[in-house]
């Protein structure tokens, strides 16, 4: 009997358009995503790795939960559907047979559709080397294990147990609703958990609970090394083991418990809840035969018109927020968009004030993506309700013109989309209200929802018109709107088309600032609305004319009626949307084409390929350096421009003649530029050769330059910005905020900064690989350079600055002057002694925050904080961060070079802060708004502060070298620095979650790594690894041979390499000989594995036991694993030495809360010598223990650093 | 007025000709479409209700131009499709309301009278607040014809209103459309010939898309009298004698199958005379036309 049923339901399956369509779909997914290449990720592991395949393989089965619900929702449910129920069970068929047959019958077909991606990637990934969308290398050759492990561990165990779910759920309740409903409902509801418990400290729980692996295997291969992806697949123990037995087991029993369960006699009772139908019906009664029908007035005015369309469109509103569905859907959207507002936008982990940009901005994460499918089903719905329920005869008979109907509907939706728009600032001004922020910015809220947003739905809602009523088939509606929803983002995000104006709905991303409000960004947005508007109007229209009122779906009869529909009215409505959309898109063409000049990814690629080609040849050649420096700017906030000029005292220091000045322009995509004086001595310079696509240009000198001589260069510049552009900030020179630097002026010689990076790229344009960008420690133009800027050495440096007269402008320098003068404001800054030729331009309506900070020599410094009146929040918590660290560097390394150190605010276009000479400019999203309140989050703003001032030594004191480690040097040691500050301020306990942090973002850097993974000594280019290794490396060696000590040495090296005057300048080796120098003997294995090559720990506590003895104290047994691997570059595992490394072993009491700060409380802590392999430790202390362990700070680098402690038993 | 089609053809997309050639006048009235299943009558039907386009032909009522000028048509026309459904949730007065003002019927006083009148009319007074959902077949089809009824139409469409009902509930359907006034265009299909017979001043009866009778139904009668015959015969004889004759249909009687053949003259001695009705003339018209497609 089973297998009949079974065969039966196999068969019936097999002969649907609906199984092939869903396999095609994934057998077209896989192809689409093997042949084109798109795998995030290192450039170094295969497209088809066994890890890339797993995660592709288990995204797709959660995705999948539509596709079971599709699948193991019906077959049950379809006896209900075609009424077959009634004669089938009293068919002799009994109940398990029938239930197990449906189910295994379906499950089989689940199974076969979902082989059509594992087929899809089988012949995709063959195909794939030879199409030539991805180099042939990035193949892996074909490995069936590699496709059948994953598919066994996540995808068809993920797909068994959401079969099991939504089987289960349409045979014991008969609602097919809910495996439609609920296979949407559950998808949002998993991807709402995974976002708010990202940040939740016990990520075993989390991913044990996940019912589909996602977390398991993401934190089993999140810290692979390109090599390991490569090779190795997910492992099938720990957590991945227990998730995939706990869901699989869930699933068996969830399909157990229906086939025991299931019974005929429930299934066929007809819902008892349901109204019984009314059959009492009076049979005669004489006032039926008495009445009369009063004769009545009808009126058939375009007012009534007017009336009749208000009411429907109100009509269908309430029949919209009245649908199950779309409730759901907003409840999820808006939950999603409360939840991200209330999360915040976490730096550090530590989160953010609930900032209105903020609040804004989280729409388009999750709620976006929400919004747009219900705006694409309520279109469905409001379309298709009179056929939905066979009420569109009597309707379309009734008279009604089409425009009143539709535009009914239409309006409808346009309401939804104003309550969507809304919602946004419900949950918005909700959060702030309940996190205590009353500062509503109203203003703000009203521009972004309703002139950008607003718009922006309607244009969804005119497609999703335009294809429903075009289609005239619901479901098909859905699935292609959606498609061209996913097209336009497959085309955007995965190919390289970015044309905003090709891109339905598109338009250049904004970002809204505190500092500058929607700035210059609104008027592109508005004209791009516009633009969409227009062509949505005329879709819209379209959809008029063949939306289908009546009953016959022919296409010819649908052609004819629509010519017959339009009308002069219609004809009318189209071309004044076409004229919009003309218009509005020939002003957006003129400024995103013609003012600004457009360029695909691809032609940025070829222009940085040809610049490479063209111009390397340049490539340290002898040019002047700058000795002194001065510099008038104006800058026009209001109209993006400035104008900058120089008066530069210029000297040969080379060994050659310099016979022309090689100005290099760089890439300058939005900022139009204008040379307008350029003179050496007083002489103009002519152009000489021109290397115009690279904007290049030879200017030959009036005198060759001789070694040594010494010449004056004058030379002015204008750049602003024109219209608005397809893509960009454009946030150098805004209306208030301006923050540019020494590129406005072209640089000297050939730069490597605008070089093609990706090695990828460089092959597909026969460029060399590029292992290095800078030259190697011992290179002597190297040597010669310093690495930020190749145009000076130090300089002394003056300028003048002139703004709007409510701003104040900043350079680096101390303020000689400032005065009004032809309504502008002018401030006249001098630099004492000499500087890295390396300043900003500051420019914005600022409040300052003054104190003064005195150093133990009496020295006094001057500490100034400019900052956007809206946020004093942190003010002095940078004040504070300034202070310590001046007491801390000017101890431990030397005197502070100058009088004073500033703050300066700028908008939020960028998230960083850079330390220029006394000069720190600051992001505003980067700690001006930071919520500090909790004390166990991380200060990140006195962190990152520290590190900034730190680089006044490392950077500015000692400018590294142009050469390969150099820059640690500064940021390194910048890094180092701020710990230390921290450390003191915030204690150990603290360090250990940003250590973490640090290690997480080191293991991730070097998981993605594109190339190799360089050393603490020759990184050139690779920031996890200076910053993040840098941090951890250098705070481990503070711990082992004493701070203090390790700063003499770093003293010694400041003391030799600051300002010094002439190459050669410092490099990696000569920062790595004073540490090796303050190292002792002992440790020097540890510089070797640290600074010299890769090396990672694996510690884990195994076992601690503890036995209470008589006289009171504790007798504990720790015992440990420990393990030291080398890396090479591409995170090949190489040997595993087994000399001892010296390491902390500990046992702990209860941590304690101090202030709010959990501190741990160590009863031991000793470092050490452990010998690779399991050691055991016993301690006899006087305390009871809790947790014992080794490396218990993760001062180490361990890709596991939560298993470094355990829980003591104690022992009878 | 009257209204008038002619020439009226289509074809599906899927291949079926639903409508050849069809010209008919249609007087003010009762007016009866009789076909078999899918002989074209709601295709027609739905072509007057404006609810779908012919390829070719034209129909007109008065002055409107019933293929053209929608909008005119449907301020005075009154539909009831064949099939239909309601909102479930919504009562009866509230629909009835709604349409009412859909209707142009914006006085709020007139509204509420014609809607309180329609309910009584129709009997559905004492379920006016319950929702529709909740309606029995005949309620529905009634609610259905009320809902038509809206506005005082010049033309009214019904399509196979008494499939399903039971015969008191159809009955009292006939009463209440032979109630409307006489200055209405009434249409109304169905193959139920007995409904045309019983209340029908005029009628057409079409087939496989073609209208093969039209005119008053005792006249189409007195067409065929005399020439109708009929014999009590076995079951397995009834091929031979469809060879033979041109059977036009058969009926069962006790047990045994009485036939009846059209014949001019009387076929031989066995058969009897049969007084004609105009179920005789309906499937005169009909039988051989469809024998000839199934053959």
């Amino acid at each position: 009997m089973f297998f009949e049923i079974f065969l039966f339901e196999l068969k019936y399956r097999l002969k649907r358009p609906a199984t092939w369509a869903y396999f095609g779909i994934l057998f077209l997914y896989g192809m689409i995503i093997s042949i084109g290449g798109f795998e995030g990720g290192s450039e170094k592991v295969f497209l088809n790795a066994p890890t890339n395949l797993a995660s592709t393989l288990n995204v797709v089965s959660i995705f999948g939960i539509m596709l079971a619900s599709a699948i193991m929702g019906v077959p049950i449910y379809r006896d209900i559907e075609h009424g077959t129920q009634n004669y089938l069970f009293s068919y002799p068929i009994s109940e398990k047979g029938y239930v197990l047959g449906r189910f295994t019958g379906s499950m089989a077909i689940l199974f076969l559709v979902s082989l059509g991606l594992i087929l899809g990637f089988m012949i995709g990934y063959a195909i794939g080397p030879f199409a030539g969308f991805e180099p042939a290398e990035r193949y892996a050759s074909f490995n069936l294990w590699h496709y059948l492990q994953p598919s066994l561990v996540f995808y068809w165990s993920n797909f068994f147990f959401t079969g099991c779910i939504f089987f289960a759920l349409v045979a014991l309740t008969k609602r097919i609703m809910l495996a439609y409903a609920g296979g949407a409902i559950l998808f949002i509801i998993y991807l709402v958990t995974l976002t708010l418990t990202q940040d939740i400290e016990n990520k075993e729980l989390v991913s044990l609970l996940d019912p589909f692996g996602f977390g398991a295997l993401n934190n089993t291969i999140q810290y692979w090394t390109p090599e390991e992806q490569n090779t190795l697949t997910v492992p099938f123990k720990d957590t991945v083991m227990w998730n995939r037995i706990l869901w699989v087991g869930i699933g068996l029993l969830i399909c157990l418990f229906t086939v025991f369960k299931f019974d005929f006699q429930r299934f066929l009772n007809k819902k008892l809840s349901a109204k019984k139908k009314d059959t009492t019906d009076s049979n005669s009664s004489s006032a039926a035969v008495l009445t009369k029908i009063p004769v009545v007035s009808q009126v058939f005015s375009g007012s009534h018109n007017i009336k009749m369309l208000l009411k429907l469109a109100w009509m269908e509103f309430r029949n919209i927020t009245k649908d199950l569905f779309f409730k759901a859907i907003l409840i999820a959207a808006v939950a999603f968009l409360f939840f991200d507002g209330w999360f915040g936008n976490p730096t550090y982990g530590t989160p953010m004030m609930p900032m209105t940009y903020y609040m804004l901005e989280i729409k388009d994460y999750n709620y976006v993506v929400l919004i747009f499918i219900l705006i694409v089903f309520m279109t469905g719905e409001v379309l298709h309700r009179e056929r939905s329920v066979k009420y569109d005869q009597i309707y379309g008979a009734l008279p009604l013109p089409n425009w009143v109907v539709y535009g009914s509907k239409f309006m409808a939706l346009v309401f939804i989309c104003f309550v969507l728009v809304n919602m946004i600032l419900l949950s918005g001004v909700l959060n702030q209200v309940l996190k205590g922020y009353f500062n509503f910015e109203f203003g703000m809220y009203f521009t972004d929802l309703y002139l950008i947003e607003f718009p922006k739905y309607i244009s969804y809602v005119m497609l999703a018109f335009f294809v429903h009523a075009v289609i005239a088939k619901k479901f098909l509606g859905h699935v292609i709107t959606i498609a061209i929803w996913a097209a336009l983002f497959a085309i955007s995000s995965l190919g390289d088309i970015d044309y905003n104006m090709y891109l339905y709905s598109y338009a250049p991303g904004y970002t809204i600032s505190d500092m500058n409000g929607f700035g210059h960004f609104l008027s592109g947005q508005n004209w791009f609305r516009l633009y969409w508007l227009g062509f949505g109007l005329v879709l819209a229209v379209i959809g008029l004319l063949f939306w289908k009122r009546g009953t016959d779906s022919g296409i010819k009869a649908r052609w004819k009626e629509a010519k017959q529909r339009l009308g002069i009215k219609e004809k009318l409505v189209i071309v004044v949307g076409a004229l919009v959309w003309i218009c509005a898109g020939w002003y957006v063409h003129y400024n995103v084409s013609e003012l600004n000049s457009y360029r695909t990814v691809k032609q940025g690629r070829e222009l940085a390929a040809n610049y490479e080609k063209e111009i390397s040849k340049y490539n340290f050649i002898n040019q002047p350096k700058f000795t002194d420096v001065k510099v008038d700017v104006d800058l026009v906030p209001e109209e993006r421009y400035a104008t900058m000029s120089g008066t530069f005292t210029m000297v040969n220091k080379g060994e050659t003649p310099i016979d022309s000045l090689h100005l290099n322009w760089g890439d300058s995509q939005l900022l139009h530029t204008e040379l307008l004086k350029l003179a050496v001595n007083n002489v103009d310079l002519k152009e000489g050769k021109v290397y115009s696509e690279s904007n290049y240009k030879l200017y030959k000198l009036p005198n060759e330059m001789m070694p040594g001589d010494t010449v004056v260069m004058t030379l002015a510049v204008k750049k602003g910005y024109k219209g608005f552009p397809n893509e960009g900030s454009g946030s150098d020179i805004v209306y208030n905020g301006t923050f540019l630097n020494n590129d406005f002026f072209p640089t000297f010689g050939y730069n490597l900064q605008y070089e093609l990076t990706s090695d990828k790229y460089r092959k597909e344009y026969d460029l060399p690989v590029k292992e290095y960008t800078a030259p190697p420690q011992n290179d002597k133009w190297g040597l010669s350079n310093l690495l930020f800027n190749d145009d000076a050495d130090y300089v002394t440096f003056e300028g003048t600055v002139s703004t709007d007269p409510d701003q104040i402008a900043i350079m680096p320098g101390y303020l000689q002057k400032e005065w009004e003068e032809n309504g502008r404001k002018y401030y006249h800054y001098k630099m004492e002694g000499e500087m890295d030729y390396f300043f900003n331009v500051s420019s914005a309506r600022y409040d300052v925050y003054k104190e003064d900070w005195k150093g133990k020599n009496g020295e006094k410094v001057a500490i100034e904080i400019f900052h956007h009146p809206g946020h004093p929040y942190n003010v002095e918590r940078f004040a504070k961060a300034v202070r310590h660290s001046l007491d801390y560097f000017s101890e431990n390394y030397g005197p502070y070079q100058y009088r004073q150190m500033r703050i300066i605010e700028f908008p939020r276009y960028q998230s960083f802060a850079q330390s220029f000479p006394n000069t720190v400019p600051y992001a505003e999203s980067f700690g001006w708004t930071g919520d500090f309140s909790d004390p166990e989050d991380l200060d990140y703003a006195y962190m990152v502060t520290s590190h900034e001032v730190a680089h006044q030594w490392w950077g500015h004191q000692i400018t590294p070298s142009a050469t390969r480690g150099a820059n640690q040097i500064s940021e390194s040691m910048a890094e180092y620095s701020s710990l230390m500050v921290m450390k003191k301020e915030y204690g150990v306990d603290a360090m250990q979650d940003f250590l973490k942090r640090e290690l997480d973002n080191y293991l991730r850097g070097r998981a993605g790594e594109n190339k190799f993974e360089k050393t603490l000594l020759d990184n050139d280019t690779q920031a996890y690894v200076w910053y993040r290794k840098g941090g951890l490396i250098l705070y481990a060696l503070q711990d082992y041979i004493d701070e203090d000590r390790l700063n003499v040495g770093f003293k010694k090296f400041i003391d030799s390499a600051a300002f010094r005057p002439h190459a050669p300048f410092a490099t990696s080796n000569e920062w790595y000989g004073y540490i090796k120098e303050t190292t002792p003997d002992s440790l020097q294995y540890y510089l070797k594995d640290s600074f010299e090559k890769i090396t990672l720990y694996t510690n884990k506590a195994k076992e601690a036991t503890y036995k209470k003895l008589d006289d009171n104290t504790y007798e504990v047994k720790v015992t440990v694993e420990s393990a030291k691997n080398y890396y090479d570059g591409n995170g090949k595992e190489l040997e595993a030495p087994d000399q001892p490394n010296l390491l902390d072993i500990a046992i702990f009491q209860n941590d304690t809360i101090i202030n709010g700060k959990t501190k741990k409380v160590p009863l031991v802590l000793e470092k050490k010598w452990i010998k690779p392999g399991t050691s055991t430790f016993i301690f006899i202390i006087d305390k009871k223990p809790l947790k014992a362990g080794i490396d218990p700070y993760n001062k180490m680098i361990d890709r596991i650093p939560d298993d470094n402690l355990i829980s003591l038993e104690e022992l009878e | 007025m009257e209204l008038k089609i002619e020439n009226l053809s289509k074809t599906y997309s899927n291949g079926v000709h639903a409508l050849k050639n069809i010209t008919l006048t249609i007087p003010h009235g009762m007016f009866g479409l009789l076909g078999p299943n899918g002989a074209g009558k709601s295709s027609l039907m739905r072509t007057m209700a404006t609810l779908q386009q012919p390829d070719s032909g034209s129909i007109t009522m008065g002055d409107i131009d019933i293929l053209k000028d929608t909008d005119r048509v449907r301020e005075v026309l009154g539909y009831l499709p064949q099939e239909f459904g309601v909102y479930p949730k919504v009562t009866s007065y509230k629909m009835l309301d709604h349409i009412a003002s859909l209707k142009g019927v914006s006085n709020k006083g007139e509204r509420k009278d014609l809607v309180e009148a329609l309910l009584n009319k129709t009997n559905l007074w004492h379920v006016r607040n319950k929702s529709l959902g909740t309606y029995s077949g005949g309620m529905k089809q009634r609610f259905g014809i009320a809902q038509a009824l809206i506005g005082s139409p010049k033309l009214i469409i019904v399509d196979e209103p008494t499939a399903g009902l039971d015969p008191a509930e159809r009955v009292r359907f006939h009463n209440l459309l032979s109630e409307i006034g006489e200055n209405t265009i009434i249409i109304l299909s169905t193959h139920i010939v007995e409904d045309v017979a019983n209340l029908c001043k005029n009628m057409a009866i079409i087939c496989l898309g073609e209208v093969v009778a039209q005119g008053n139904p005792t006249e189409l009668t007195s067409g065929v009298q005399g020439k109708i015959w009929k014999k009590m015969i076995d079951k397995k004889d009834l091929d031979a004698y469809k060879a033979e004759h041109q059977v036009i249909s058969t009926h069962l009687k006790a047990g045994r199958t009485i036939i009846h053949v059209y014949s001019e003259i009387k076929p031989d001695e066995t058969f009897q005379a049969s007084p004609a009705n105009l179920e005789d003339v309906y499937f005169t018209e009909i039988t051989a036309r469809l024998n000839a497609v199934n053959a």
